[in-house]
C-alpha cells in the first residue's frame, strides 16, 4: 500500500497564506527532485516575491535575486554550474511582466533549466495589483478597482503560445483545483526536471494557482474561479514537447 | 629576462587581463567606446574553457553575472553611460549578498545618449553610485594601457577579499589608446575555494543561501559588518601617483586621460618657471585623501582638471583638504584638456583672475 509521506527536502514551514497555491507547487518540485534522485546538487531560483520563502522550506541551495531577473539569474548559474539541477519558482508577475524578456531569452537561448512559473493572475507580494499579462477580463484588483477594462489595460495573453514560438524542449500548463489536475501538473514538473537531467533544453511549466488573500475568495472558492474561469483563458496542457529529437 | 611587451588598446588590455586573473563569466550588451571588450571576450573566452554570454541588455547581463557570481565564477561585465545606468540595480544586489565581481565603466560624456567619445562625467554615479542602499565600491582609474591590464588584475583579488563590486573606470581615449603592456602571468580560479558559494550541495551538508547578508546574519550584525568592510576598504585601499609635489604652487588633481595631459603640462610649466605639481588618484573610491597630507606648505591652490560640465571629483579634494586651500576647476567638457590649456589656466590663476570654484 502506498505510504503518503512529505518529501523530505522539505524542512521548515513556508510563509504562505492558507489555501495557497504555492506551497503545493514548491511540494510538487520537491516531490520531482526526490523521485528523479536530484536532491544532492540542486540549485534554485526564486523571486523576491510570494515564492521568496520556498528558500527558507526546502534542503536546497537557493539564490534570490532582483525581482523579475530569474531566468537570466538562473541561465548565469546554469553556464558555470552545467551539472547542478537549477530551477526557477517564480510569479506571473516576474515572469511574464517586470521579466518577460528575462522569461523570453532563456528560451531563446534554450538553456537547460527548469521554470515553473505560478499564475495567480495578480501581483501576489505586494498585496494584490493588476497582472497586465494574466488578470483576466473584469476582475477586480487594488489596481484595477472597476475591474480589467480592455479598452485601458488590453487583454490578458497566453504566454505560452509566445514561448512556444521558440524552439523550446517544453512547455506546458496545469492547475490544481482537483488531484487529477495536480496529478497532471506533477506529471509536467518532472518531466522539466527529467528533461534537465538529460541537457535536452528549456523547459517552462506553469501553473494556475489560487491567491485567495488577494482575491479575496475563500480558498475552495478560489479553486473555483480557476475552474470556472481561469482555465477558459489560459488552458490547460502541453504545448510544445519537442521530445528526444536530439 | 626578456620582458614581453605587447601592443594593445586599453579594452583589449583589460579583457586579457580579465582572462588571465581567471576570469570566466562575462555577460554584456554593446555600446561605444567599450565594445571591444565584449568582442574580445566572444573571441578568447570559449578558448579558456569559460562563459560568454551577449545578454538580450545590460539589466539581463548582470542578473547573469549575479548568479555566475554567487556560484564563485570571477565574473566580469562592461559598459559605458546609458548602459551602466542599467547595472545599478544588480550593483546594488550584488552587493547586499556579498558577492564579488569586476565591472569596467569607459566613461562617454554627457547627458542621456551623450556622446561616443571621451568623458569624465560618470565620476559620482561611479564613486556614489551602485543603485540604492548603503555600501561602496572600490573604483580604479587606469591612466594607460599598462594600467588597464595590471588594475584589472588586482581588481579580482580585491573583489575577492572584500567580497565587492570593483569597478574599472576608464574613459573613452584611455580603453581606446594603443600602448605597448606587458600582460600579468595567467592563473586559474577554483570556483569551489570559497565557503559561501553555490555550489549545490548534497541533502547532510549545511546549505549557502545568496541574498542579503542581513536578512541570515541580522542586522546589528550586518550594519557592523559592512562598516567594518568599508572602513577597512577605506584605509587599505587608497592608490594614487604624486609627480612634482614638491615646492609645487599649484597642485594640479586628475585621473585617468586628463591626468596624462596634467602630467605633461607640469614638466612644461616647471621648464617656463611655473612651478605645478600633480596627485593622480588611481582609486577614486576611496578617494586617495592620505596624497594631500604630504602636500607642502608652498601650495597656493588645487586645481581639479576634469573632463565634465562641473566638477564632481572638486568635492573629494576639498573633503581631502578639509577646504583649507582655494580650489580651482578646469573643466573640458567633452573636449580632452591640452598642455596649453592646463598652463594657461593655472597662470590666470596665480596672476589672480580666476576665482576658486564654488559650484560643488
Ligand atoms: C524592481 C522592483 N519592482 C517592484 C518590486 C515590488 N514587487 C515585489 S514582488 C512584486 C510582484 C509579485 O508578483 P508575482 O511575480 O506575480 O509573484 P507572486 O507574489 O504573486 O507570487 C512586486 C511588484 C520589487 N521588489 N522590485
Ligand atoms: S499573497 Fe497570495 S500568492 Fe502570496 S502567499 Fe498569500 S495567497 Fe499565496
Amino acid at each position: 500500500m502506498p505510504v503518503f509521506r512529505k518529501p523530505e527536502s522539505i524542512i521548515n514551514t513556508a510563509g504562505y497564506c492558507g489555501g495557497c497555491g504555492h506551497g503545493v507547487i514548491q511540494r510538487l518540485i520537491a516531490e520531482s527532485i526526490e523521485e528523479l534522485g536530484l536532491q544532492d546538487h540542486v540549485i534554485g531560483c526564486v523571486d523576491i516575491a510570494c515564492s521568496f520563502w520556498s528558500q527558507d522550506a526546502l534542503n536546497f541551495e537557493f539564490i534570490a535575486g532582483p525581482h523579475g531577473r530569474c531566468a537570466a539569474v538562473a541561465t548565469g548559474i546554469k553556464k558555470v554550474r552545467p551539472d547542478a539541477t537549477v530551477y526557477v519558482h517564480a510569479g506571473d508577475g516576474c515572469s511574464y511582466v517586470i521579466g518577460l524578456s528575462e522569461t523570453i531569452y532563456a528560451a531563446i537561448r534554450d538553456v537547460p533549466i527548469t521554470m515553473v512559473v505560478v499564475n495567480n493572475g495578480i501581483f501576489g507580494m505586494t498585496g494584490g495589483q493588476l497582472n497586465l499579462a494574466t488578470t483576466l477580463i473584469g476582475d477586480k484588483t487594488l489596481s484595477s478597482k472597476a475591474g480589467r477594462d480592455p479598452k485601458t489595460m488590453g487583454h490578458p495573453v497566453d504566454m505560452l503560445k509566445t514561448i512556444a514560438n521558440c524552439d523550446v524542449a517544453f512547455a506546458a500548463r496545469g492547475a490544481l483545483y482537483d488531484v487529477k489536475h495536480i496529478d497532471e501538473t506533477k506529471r509536467y514538473i518532472k518531466k522539466g526536471f527529467q528533461n534537465q537531467v538529460e541537457n535536452r533544453g528549456f523547459s517552462i511549466i506553469e501553473v494556475l494557482s489560487p491567491c485567495p488573500t488577494n482575491w479575496k475568495l475563500s480558498p475552495v472558492d478560489a479553486m473555483a474561479k480557476i475552474k470556472n474561469e481561469t482555465e477558459k483563458v489560459f488552458p490547460v496542457g502541453v504545448y510544445v514537447d519537442r521530445g528526444g529529437k536530439d | 629576462m626578456s620582458v614581453d611587451y605587447v601592443l594593445m588598446k586599453g579594452n583589449e588590455a583589460i579583457a586579457e587581463a580579465a582572462l588571465r586573473a581567471g576570469c570566466r563569466f562575462y555577460a554584456g550588451y554593446p555600446i561605444t567606446p567599450q565594445s571591444e571588450i565584449l568582442e574580445y571576450m566572444s573571441v578568447h573566452m570559449a578558448k579558456r574553457g569559460g562563459v560568454f554570454i551577449q545578454g538580450e541588455n545590460e539589466i539581463a547581463s548582470m542578473s547573469m553575472l549575479f548568479g555566475a557570481a554567487a556560484c564563485g565564477a570571477r565574473c566580469m561585465s562592461s559598459s559605458s553611460g546609458p548602459g551602466f545606468d542599467l547595472k545599478q540595480e544588480e550593483i546594488s544586489y550584488l552587493s547586499a549578498a556579498g558577492l564579488p565581481a569586476v565591472l569596467v565603466n569607459a566613461m562617454r560624456y554627457g547627458l542621456g545618449d551623450g556622446e561616443i567619445t571621451a568623458g569624465q562625467d560618470s565620476y559620482w554615479v561611479s564613486t556614489r553610485g551602485g543603485g540604492h542602499g548603503d555600501k561602496r565600491l572600490l573604483v580604479l582609474a587606469p591612466a594607460s594601457v599598462q594600467e588597464c591590464a595590471d588594475l584589472t588584475y588586482l581588481a579580482f583579488d580585491l573583489a575577492e577579499k572584500y567580497r565587492n563590486v570593483v569597478e574599472i573606470l576608464s574613459d573613452g581615449a584611455i580603453c581606446q589608446m594603443i600602448e605597448k603592456c606587458v600582460l600579468p602571468e595567467p592563473r586559474e580560479h577554483d570556483m569551489n575555494k570559497f565557503d559561501w558559494a553555490l555550489t549545490g550541495k548534497p541533502r547532510e551538508a549545511r546549505k549557502n543561501k545568496a541574498y542579503n547578508l542581513s536578512y541570515y546574519m541580522g542586522y546589528e550584525a550586518y550594519d557592523r559588518y559592512m562598516r567594518e568592510k568599508i572602513e577597512s576598504m577605506f584605509e587599505n585601499e587608497q592608490r594614487w601617483e604624486e609627480f612634482m609635489l614638491e615646492d609645487a604652487e599649484l597642485v594640479l588633481v586628475a585621473y585617468g586621460i586628463s591626468s596624462r595631459a596634467c602630467r605633461s603640462a607640469v614638466r612644461q610649466a616647471r621648464r617656463d618657471g611655473m612651478k605645478l605639481g600633480l596627485i593622480r588618484p588611481i582609486s577614486v573610491w576611496p578617494f586617495p585623501r592620505r596624497a594631500f597630507a604630504g602636500v607642502p606648505d608652498s601650495v597656493r591652490g588645487y586645481v581639479s582638471v576634469e573632463m565634465s560640465i562641473t566638477t564632481q571629483m572638486g568635492e573629494d579634494i576639498q573633503l581631502a583638504t578639509e577646504f583649507s586651500k582655494p580650489l580651482y576647476a578646469y573643466l573640458t567638457s567633452k573636449e580632452i584638456p591640452t598642455v596649453e590649456g592646463i598652463i594657461a589656466y593655472c597662470q590666470e590663476i596665480l596672476a589672480g583672475n580666476i576665482k576658486p570654484t564654488e559650484v560643488l
